[in-house]
């Protein structure tokens, strides 16, 4: 096996020892690895014969279970999805980082069908998850850069190479493992020309990494690299300068200015501000003439055009001191103000107007409807409409403006986020609509008020983080699969410019994207690839492409696609299949296409695996899918498409958004919130684990009030909002442990905080709380600081029911339990 | 009495009056008037300034409606009932109460016989102080726009502290500055290439009351500001000037990118309408003005006069001659549109242009014209003409009051044997409709009220009469017949409250017919100006050469009818010494640039009628026909020579007049000792004294000349020398030079290139022959 070796190695001098690529995270050492990457090669290429070998399968066994005589425990949501189980050396070499982690991709079937029709039979979906990012920032998830610029692709279908190629003909040439090309190995990959040496090619990242990112050269620029651009558009009419929104976000823009990425010092920065009339702000470079800012008022609505050619968008660095004196200023500029109109459909158009040559993020900070100018919409919802079939009108867009014009928006690169904050009707359903299609994000803060402290707090801290973001920009997306398969529809915030290609004006960091698959031809490898590969440019400046290839084995049989199926990424793709169908065709019509989903999965499984078992409850499904019942009924009584009549439809939009954008552990979260009792949490949670540091959180509960005791201190945490429940018979001991006092009477109750003290339990309870929220551990990238509510369970009622609608397994509103669920989902399947 | 004597009466009137008149004795029938030739009429200061009389402080005594003549020197007063009896209508009224003491004694001010002309404080009040928007043009290099900024701000130190100011500047784009924002600066941008609506102007800068702005509720709870919602942009000067003085200062040159094929793009047209726009909804009838300093012409949106291409030269005299005009009309019905709208609003338009080029102000000129603002046409904002001229609008009276006028009216008056058919001038016709307005119409007619937003101690209107009475004077009256004229002005005086100027003229009438009084009583130089401006009036709707066609026939129907010959004996032809002058002014009025366009841009004749129709009669008659002064060994000091090109001697030095430029000329001579630098040598001390007089006479002659004069000294033999050349009578050159620059059509009599003596022997052929 050496022999073949030294021959890939005779034209090369004697590999030197290898240097880890930067930025790849610390592999468990593997005392045979080195060896094993030196034999991978000779096996396998004697492997790779065309004809196809009856795979060593080792799939996931199917677990068959009984839902009704063993109910669904919580804890089931925190188990990985289902192996990968791949054949032997599939990959070229023995990384243990060669296939692409849950966290960035999960597959709802990780073992896939070999043909349509098997796939059909099965009733399950097979979509991707995509995340392609994990945090905010690079430093705190890197992954392995290949910094040479050296990308080598397919030639035919543009894969790029990747852990699960085959090298062919003396490692001189490697096969695609999407269309079976051979094509040629760069030279470069094994002679470094600038160093006149030779290198290890096995070392390449691209090579051991499922997930990496390719320095792109000039080629891959149809221009130079955008700059960062952020334009802010601020609402400065009434509501919006006497809620406080205007002076929070200009003091949080000032103190946050150090955390706007800027490494390459090209970052750039302008404002401008909207009531009946739209403002420009021009800004001085430091060091000028004059360092005041000017403000340029256009009331002029019909055609935007820019009032000045310069100094709107400013370089950041250039002008910094001009740019905090203006924000300073900018707080109390529009004191005065009696306006209560907001021209924000011409706003964005002058805004898109002025950062359209460069591309850019606009964002938008609003507390009121826009109802002048361009775009203008009306105060469309009546309480009447709510919980009947023309609720679903209410979540369309109500002018087309919104939807050509994020289209426009996107093909100039230019990305728009929308702050929203209205304590009024506010049409999130159709200003939703500008973050759908050009990559951008909705963040909802009804009824927001500075003036309270917990308010301003979540607020400058989501929008400090926000503007810390490392933000990709003018970047595409595209999935290419293993011959046979197709991507046939996308999910999530982007404009499908073409069949497969998903344009993203700006590319942020807490989103994931469902990608539907298609099997359009029988596949007759063992395994199957997929990548998904995002061209874009850094805020720093740099071309760059994330590539994520998953690969996944194949499978004839029905019972090893069910054994594999993943309950989480299913959800997920129902989610955004059901967000779809609300817009579509109203609500009803989406919970009911749950409902059915869910019936035939189970009817299905019945019928082809478990022989039409009766046995037990009668209602069966493989362990790795008990959670699907009640991640359905989650869905089903989630905000966003619960059935009630007392849902604004602001909040229904605002839910919507997020169930089809939040990343999967969010979006489970979601669906099914977390809940931990506290007052009686183990003596580890709350306090650092000794082995690894981070704090425990105590064991989960179901989300059922049967869990609640009188006397009992709760945390129901959904990712947007914590509740913190205190039993009606929660004792004065408790309540000076957590809250200072014992009178309960006097516990502030609704948004709050917890008062920070000097005892042990106060600090847990807090600990507990604050890692509730931590993204990092759960393996996502996210701004969002839920908002804390203390409820007592004998005070504000409304408040009370509103926790209780996240107790999932609750019969509630309109709402059924779970075990009226279940028994409504026994009655259909069996039947 | 003899000429001399009148002449010294005239000048007596004039001084007290400010009227001049075309016939002082007035015919008592419509045939006789109707063989006068020059109408009636008089050319009326109504604020010449005037020292030596009081302001009153109290109300006007008036007759009764409709009348309403103001009680004067001329009206019957009978002491003891404590009655008058208005001469105008002859009605009788009461005196009002507080007259009762009074006596042959004591008798008020107004009625004292030389009260001629009286001027009233009325207890009405201005509605604001008077306001000035500056508007101005920023496509300009930065010295001139430089200069411009430090002339603005330093007529801030002129204007009374109280004054409302406001900033408009333009180029691309036109803005609106919020003086009254102090957060930082703070302007509202109008796109330039659009024509925005009263309307939309009002609403977009915000102007409408709270409640009427469509989608936009009033905030319970919050008051309205004090001055009303345009309060924001015009603040009294006291209030706002280090705000203003801080957006003039950082005002920086329109930073729109320019290519060198092209001119910058100047929406003249929006920034104007915005500023009548801004000053319509809350100031509308109170005093004010719009200046508007422009350095280039309007190339972008309604009223641009040229397009942006540099290769399209801007409109000449024979583009419009030809046709060959892309822009004007549509441009002049833009300016004049808004000059309409600013008249009706009470407000003035200024326009000072500080270019090479043209600029547009034949298109503007209205907006100046109908408003009774200024216009000056100047090279550069650097010049000192520009500057001097602007500091000069900010003069002042002894109490230290601006000397100007805001929205004024002037009403005639007349007693039924005259009516008035009209007024050549800065102003309006307020369509007022009285038994005064005669049935002809000569300029604005049909009213017998005019308004004129800006008034000032120089405006000066010609006001044209006819006779109504068809038979003989009136039997019961006793002693010579009196036809009477009284000039009503009311006017916001610029310290804030309104004034009533009083002028009453009162002239013999008649006698039967043939009275020679008639002919006696005849102002040659009123007269020339009244027709002066009759002729440029006529010029501005009419054909170039009909215009002068017109000028000859009057001229030769006047002299047939006022000279002595015998018929078909051209020799035999006297004029009588009040006529003499006459047919000179006529001459050099018909070569002048009043009337011969062509060797000037329609910039510079708008420019040129505009001052015309605001001069008195001596300022008229320097324009008309130019002063020439001649300097020599041979006599001390200046000596006034023939405007004659036999007065070009190689040892004098001219000094030339034509009220728009003042000229040096040396003789050929004298050149040459000045460039060998005589003057610097001892023993030449009469030479530095020759070389100095005519300069230090020019000194004196610009002192109180608005707009100040170009000022050129030159050689013979020079280039400068054709502004000399081009007003000399050509009596030595006629044969070969060409003067008059146009060649006329067969049917004119007289072309330009003759002499004043060809021109004489013309017109005695003419006048003798009858055929006038
Ligand atoms: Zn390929
Ligand atoms: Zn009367």
């Amino acid at each position: 096996d050496f022999g073949a070796n030294a021959g890939l190695a005779a034209g090369a001098a004697q590999p030197v020892a290898a240097i880890p690529a930067t930025g790849m995270p610390q592999s468990p050492q593997e005392p045979l690895a080195a060896q094993f990457g030196q034999m991978n090669l000779g096996p396998q290429s004697v492997q790779q014969a065309p004809q196809m070998q009856p795979p060593p399968q080792h799939l996931n066994q199917l677990y068959p279970t009984d839902l009704v005589t063993q109910p669904f425990n919580v804890m089931e949501l925190d188990l990985p999805p289902p192996q990968i189980n791949l054949p032997p050396n599939t990959s070229a070499t023995p990384s243990p980082y060669a296939n692409c982690p849950p966290k960035f991709v999960r597959s709802t079937l990780n073992t896939v069908p070999t043909t349509h029709s098997l796939l059909k039979k099965s009733r399950l979906p097979f979509a991707l998850v995509i995340q392609p990012y994990t945090s905010l920032h690079d430093a705190e998830d890197p992954v392995p850069v290949v910094p040479d610029q050296v990308i080598s692709r397919c030639r035919r279908c543009r894969a790029y190479i990747n852990p699960f190629v085959t090298f062919l003909d003396h490692g001189h040439r490697w096969r695609c493992n999407m269309c079976n090309l051979t094509n040629d190995v760069p030279q470069a990959f094994d002679w470094d020309s600038a160093a006149q040496k030779s290198v290890d090619r096995w070392q390449r990242p691209e090579l051991n990494h499922a997930v990496c990112e390719f320095v792109a050269p000039q080629e891959y620029m149809v221009r130079p690299p955008q700059p960062l651009v952020y334009l802010f558009l601020f609402d400065v009419s009434y509501a919006a300068v006497t809620n406080g929104l205007l002076a929070t976000s200009a003091r949080c823009i000032l103190e946050s200015l150090d955390r706007i990425p800027n490494a390459d010092r090209r970052t750039r920065i302008g404002f401008m501000a909207v009531d009946s009339s739209l403002h420009y702000f021009s800004i001085p470079r430091d060091g000028s003439e004059s360092n005041e800012p000017n403000m340029l008022v256009v009331s002029d609505l019909d055609e935007p055009f820019l009032p000045t050619p310069t100094d709107l968008l400013v370089n950041l660095s250039e002008s910094r001191a001009n740019v905090e004196n203006f924000l300073e200023k900018l707080q109390s500029m529009f004191q005065d103000t009696q306006i209560a109109a907001s021209a924000m459909g011409s706003a964005l158009r002058a805004g898109h107007k002025l950062i359209s040559p460069v591309g850019g993020k606009i964002t938008v900070l609003t507390a009121s409807l826009p109802n002048v100018g361009y775009g203008k919409l009306e105060m469309r919802e009546d309480k009447k409409m709510l919980g009947t079939s023309k609720e679903g009108s209410l979540l369309q867009t109500a002018n087309s403006f919104y939807k050509s014009f994020a289209v426009e928006c996107s093909k100039n690169q230019v990305s728009i986020d929308m702050f929203l904050f209205s304590s009024q009707y506010q049409d999130v359903a159709t200003l939703s609509n500008l973050p759908r299609y050009t990559g951008g994000q909705t963040y909802f803060y009804p009824g927001w008020n500075a003036a309270r402290s917990e308010d301003a707090i979540k607020f400058a801290r989501e929008f400090s983080d926000y503007l810390s973001a490392e933000i990709g920009l003018e970047a595409v997306l595209r999935v290419r699969a293993t011959t046979g398969l197709r991507m046939s529809t996308f999910y999530g915030n982007f404009f499908n410019r073409s069949s497969d290609l998903c344009a993203f004006p700006a590319f942020p960091r807490d989103q994931s994207y469902v990608v539907e698959v298609a099997i359009d031809e029988t596949i007759t490898k063992p395994y199957v690839c997929m990548q998904a590969a995002v061209l874009h440019t850094t805020c720093n400046g740099e071309r760059r492409i994330r590539v994520l290839t998953l690969a996944l084995p194949t499978t004839e049989t029905l019972a090893n696609i069910y054994a594999s199926a993943d309950q989480a990424a299913i959800t997920v793709y129902f989610s955004h299949k059901a967000v779809e169908r609300a817009l579509g065709s109203g609500l009803e019509a989406a919970r009911d296409a749950l409902q059915a989903k869910v019936i035939e999965i189970l009817q299905t499984y019945r019928k082809e695996l478990a022989g039409g078992n009766m046995g037990g409850g009668g209602l069966q499904l493989p362990h790795n899918l008990r959670a699907l019942p009640v991640l359905f009924l989650g869905l089903i009584k989630n905000v966003g498409l619960r059935k009630s009549a007392q849902i604004p439809s602001d909040l229904r939009s605002a839910a919507l958004c997020l169930l089809s954008t939040l990343p999967l552990p969010l979006m489970i979260q979601y669906i099914y919130p977390k809940f931990f009792s506290l007052h009686d949490m183990p003596d580890n949670a709350g306090v650092p684990d000794p082995a690894t540091g981070e704090i425990l959180l105590p064991p989960p509960c179901n989300l059922s009030s049967e869990r609640i005791v009188p006397y009992g201190l709760y945390l129901i945490d959904d990712g947007v909002n914590q509740f913190v429940w205190i039993g009606r018979d929660a004792v004065p001991a408790l309540l000076l442990d957590v809250f200072g006092m014992d009178d309960r009477a006097a516990i502030k109750q609704g948004k709050t905080s917890l008062p920070v003290l000097e005892n042990e339990f106060n600090e847990r309870v807090r600990a507990v709380i604050e890692k509730s929220k931590d993204h990092r551990a759960k393996g996502v990238g996210s701004i969002v600081v839920p908002t804390l509510y203390v409820i007592k369970e004998d005070g504000d009622p409304s408040l009370k029911l509103w926790a209780q609608t996240l107790l999932v397994e609750d019969r509630a509103d309109q709402g059924v339990s779970l075990q009226q669920w279940m028994g409504m989902l026994r009655e259909k399947v069996v039947q | 009495m003899d000429y001399e004597s009148l002449k010294e009466q005239w000048s007596e009137i004039e001084d007290r009056d400010g009227v001049r008149l075309s016939w002082n004795t007035f015919p008592s029938s419509r045939m006789e008037a109707s063989r006068l030739v020059v109408p009636i009429g008089a050319l009326y200061t109504p604020l010449k300034e005037k020292t030596d009389t009081p302001l009153l402080q109290y109300e006007p005594v008036s007759c009764k409606a409709p009348c309403r003549a103001v009680l004067n020197p001329f009206c019957q007063v009978d002491m003891r009932a404590r009655l008058w009896i208005c001469p105008f209508c002859l009605q009788r009224n009461a005196l009002p109460p507080h007259y009762k003491d009074i006596s042959q004694d004591a008798i008020p001010p107004e009625l004292h016989p030389n009260s001629t002309t009286i001027e009233y404080r009325l207890a009405r009040p201005a509605p604001s102080p008077p306001i000035f928007v500056f508007v101005v043009d920023t496509c300009q290099e930065e010295d001139s726009l430089k200069a411009l900024k430090d002339s603005i701000i330093m007529s801030l130190s002129l204007l009374p502290p109280y004054a409302l100011v406001g900033l408009i500047t333009f180029g691309t784009m036109a803005q609106v500055h919020e003086l009254g924002y102090t957060e930082c600066a703070k302007s509202y941008v109008f796109r330039g290439s659009k024509d925005y609506a009263a309307k939309q102007v009002q609403e977009m800068l915000g102007l409408m009351p709270a409640g009427l702005r469509p989608n936009m509720p009033p905030q319970p709870g919050r008051a309205p500001p004090p001055m009303g919602p345009a309060a924001r942009f015009l603040l009294p000067v006291q209030q706002c000037e280090f705000q203003l003085t801080n957006a003039l200062e950082q005002l920086q040159k329109d930073p729109w990118p320019v290519a060198n094929d092209k001119r910058a793009l100047r929406c003249t047209g929006v920034a104007l309408s915005v500023a009548v726009g801004l000053l319509e909804t809350s100031f509308q009838n109170s005093g004010g003005r719009i200046m508007l300093f422009t350095g280039g012409p309007a190339t972008e949106g309604p009223g641009m006069v040229v397009g942006p291409e540099l290769r399209e030269p801007i409109r000449s005299h024979h583009d419009i001659d030809r046709d060959n005009i892309k822009y004007y009309k549509k441009a002049l019905k833009f300016y004049d549109n808004l000059a309409k709208r600013t008249a009706h609003n009470g407000h003035i338009i200024d326009i000072f242009a500080g270019c090479l080029d043209q600029v547009g102000l034949l298109e503007m000129k209205g907006l100046s014209n109908s408003t009774g603002g200024h216009m000056i046409l100047t090279d550069s904002f650097t010049s000192s003409m520009y500057k001097q001229s602007f500091a000069r609008v900010f003069n002042k009276d002894a109490d230290d009051n601006l000397l100007m006028g805001f929205n004024a009216s002037l009403e005639v008056l007349t007693t039924k044997e005259l009516k008035v058919t009209g007024l050549i001038g800065h102003a309006i016709s307020l369509n007022k409709k009285s038994s005064s307005v005669g049935e002809t119409e000569c300029g604005i007619g049909n009213t017998c009220s005019w308004k004129m937003c800006g008034i000032d101690p120089e405006a000066s209107y010609g006001i044209y009469f006819e006779i109504a009475s068809q038979g003989g004077p009136n039997q019961l009256q006793q002693g010579p017949q009196k036809g009477m004229i009284q000039f009503l002005t009311y006017y916001q005086h610029s310290a804030g409250q309104y004034h009533l100027r009083v002028t009453t003229v009162a002239r013999n009438l008649s006698g039967p017919s043939g009275d020679p009084a008639i002919a006696q009583s005849f102002d040659q130089e009123a007269s020339a100006v009244l027709m002066s401006r009759i002729a440029v009036f006529k010029a501005e709707v009419d054909d170039g050469p009909d215009v002068l066609r017109w000028v000859d026939r009057m001229l030769i129907r006047l002299c047939s009818r006022f000279a002595e010959y015998r018929k078909d004996d051209p020799s035999s032809f006297r004029l009588e010494k009040n006529f003499t002058l006459y047919p000179q002014f006529m001459f050099h009025l018909r070569r002048s640039q009043f009337l011969q366009v062509f060797n000037n841009s329609p910039d510079e004749t708008a420019f040129y009628r505009h001052v015309l129709n605001h001069e008195d009669v001596s300022n008229s008659l320097i324009m008309i026909q130019p002063t020439l002064d001649s300097y020599g060994f041979d006599h001390e000091g200046s000596q006034p020579v023939l405007l004659d090109s036999t007065s070009i001697q190689s040892e004098t030095i001219l000094l030339l007049d034509t009220f728009f430029h003042i000229l040096i000329f040396h003789g050929e001579t004298m050149a040459e000792w000045r460039k060998a630098g005589y003057q610097d040598q001892e023993g030449y001390d009469s030479f530095r004294t020759l070389l100095e007089a005519p300069k230090e006479d020019a000194k004196e002659l610009i002192q109180d000349r608005f707009p100040l004069p170009r000022f050129i000294v030159c050689d013979a033999g020079g280039s400068q020398a054709r502004f000399l050349l081009s007003k000399l009578n050509p009596s030595t050159t006629h044969t070969t030079g060409s003067y008059g620059g146009v060649s006329q059509t067969a049917q004119t009599i007289f072309t330009d290139d003759v002499s004043l003596q060809t021109f004489m022997d013309h017109l005695m052929k003419l006048a003798v022959s009858g055929t006038g």
